[in-house]
């Protein structure tokens, strides 16, 4: 989850470091910060940095941390000798490190070794049985293996003891949205909103999940998340703004023929509709037709 | 219905759906088969012609807002020409995943109900790679259509003849587009609502 001030950081120094104008370790730094997945772009600036003695010894303490960086960019692209050999190199440093020792389980991990990462998992755990991130890599590998019910199993163990962590809170509700098991889904987004009640992410995602359960109740409080969602990021989530659209259409398809009493939701809608209109106008001026047929079709506008 | 039908591949859809995969190689990507509505009056046997693609998702397919609004959307773009969607493609998040799953079949069904010779592409993840290790021959996709049973079935291992790619050279301009990691250009629905300027329909990415 990247705001669009980082993102837009993140993009300009990645082109920057891409053609060759320099900033990669502001850029790994970035990556790191954000937990973003850029193995490609990580393996190839990293190890030039790694390679390059006046560079690496310019890192100080840092260096460490990149090589662990690198490892697992490494591993991610299938690079495995070079995974080794940062491994080997951060063993050297820190002899019986946990953290190198989760290094090496996730080596296995990368081989497909799966009873051998397994084993190494449940020694660190032995040891160290709060370890979030090896717990994590658990949920990970039964993933990987397409043990889909067993990696549920894991996060909700761990979410027993590790409630405050909004990132396992995410993949499990996004797990259960690929099961379509959607009011498991709902539960999770309930818990992020309960916890975080200005991350507009989460009312969204809330939203779009009410809206595929469907039915009366759902649509309506569906459109109430867009709604708080338009009003966290005012004005400005595309996504919040049709999601009110799709939501009012659905809503008065189902209330054909009642009294319709509910005329406070037009406002909200013919709004929504302006925001889009203005937006498309702007940004996206080759499709406003499109937009405004369709917003017609839905009998949104007249 | 769809046991017997023919569909022709053009190389405009079968490059994008391939790019959009190899986009997002960690997550499950999917997309919308276009082609032209009705078979020529005249035509011997029915082959369903998929001329474009639209991709649509690279996160949390199994949510019906963007899927419903890329419908929309290309209903109305494309209504005009007599081209509508004709099926539907999917790419699974791992890599040995060679099973059409549960919200992939829905998402077919529904586009069945519409056009019934619809036709679902799962992407095959091992010919995928064989092709960018040079080696590949055959198209890097799967067929299923539906059976009388209701069910998508793969078709057979001769589905070389029930699924043919329109342009012999596809998998050679694929290659080449690969080497030149082409796919950074492609844009999807969810690119589109992230950011409006992005165009889900792709216009310039061949020229």
């Amino acid at each position: 989850m990247v705001g669009a001030a980082e993102e837009a950081r993140l993009r300009r120094l990645e082109s920057q470091v891409e053609n060759g104008g320099g900033g990669a370790w502001e850029y790994l730094c970035l990556v790191r910060k954000l937990k973003l997945r850029r193995s490609d772009q990580v393996l190839r600036h990293g190890l030039a940095l790694l390679n390059d003695p006046r560079a690496r010894s310019k890192l100080g303490g840092e260096e460490w941390t990149l090589y662990e960086q690198v490892a697992i960019a490494a591993m991610d692209c299938q690079k495995l000798d070079v995974a080794k050999d940062c491994i080997a190199t951060l063993s050297k440093q820190f002899p019986s490190s946990g953290r190198v020792g989760r290094l090496e389980a996730m080596m296995h991990e990368a081989r497909g070794a799966w009873a051998e990462a397994e084993r190494a998992y449940a020694l660190l755990l032995e040891n160290n049985p709060f370890d979030q991130i090896t717990q994590k890599r658990r949920v990970a590998m039964a993933k990987a293996q397409g043990n889909i019910s067993a990696a549920v199993d894991y996060l909700n163990k761990y979410l027993e003891i590790f409630m405050a962590d909004h990132d396992a809170w995410r993949e499990l509700a996004e797990i259960y949205v690929s099961l379509q098991m959607y009011k498991q889904a709902a539960f999770c987004y309930e818990e992020l909103i309960l916890a975080q009640p200005t991350v507009p992410l989460y009312h969204l995602a809330y939203a779009e999940v009410l809206y595929t359960m469907g039915g009366l109740e759902n649509l309506q409080t569906a459109k109430k998340y867009y709604a708080l969602t338009i009003e966290l990021t005012g004005g400005k989530n595309t996504r919040a703004l049709y999601g009110v659209c799709l939501c009012s259409a659905a809503i008065s398809q189902l209330t054909k023929g009642r009294n319709k009493e509910e005329k406070e939701g037009s406002e909200l809608q013919s709004l929504a509709v302006e925001a889009l209109t203005k937006d498309y106008k702007k940004r996206a001026p080759a499709k406003v037709p499109l937009l405004t047929n369709m917003l017609r079709n839905m009998k949104l506008t007249s | 219905m769809g046991a017997e039908c023919r569909y022709e591949l053009s190389q405009t859809a079968y490059i994008k759906l391939a790019l959009h995969a190899l986009k997002h190689p960690s997550s499950p990507v999917n997309g919308l088969l276009l082609g032209p509505l009705q078979t020529p009056a005249f035509a011997a046997d029915p082959t369903v012609v998929v001329s474009d693609a639209v991709p649509l998702s690279h996160s949390q397919i199994g949510l019906l807002p963007s899927l419903e609004l890329a419908l929309i959307q290309v209903e109305e773009h494309f209504g005009g020409e007599g081209v509508g969607v004709v099926g539907y493609y999917h790419a699974n998040e791992r890599f040995d995943d060679a099973e059409l799953g549960s919200a992939a079949r829905k998402i077919g069904d529904h586009i069945f109900r519409y056009f019934p010779r619809a036709a679902v592409l799962l992407l095959d993840n091992r010919k995928l790679e064989e092709l960018v290790k040079g080696k590949g021959r055959d198209p890097v996709v799967q067929l299923y259509t539906r059976d009388s049973s209701k069910s998508w079935r793969q078709a057979g291992s001769d589905g070389g003849s029930q699924l043919v790619l329109k342009e012999p050279s596809a998998n050679v301009v694929l290659m080449d587009y690969i080497s030149t990691k082409k796919w950074q250009e492609i844009v999807d629905f969810d690119d589109h609502l992230d950011d409006i300027s992005k165009d889900w329909l792709n216009p310039d990415i061949f020229k």
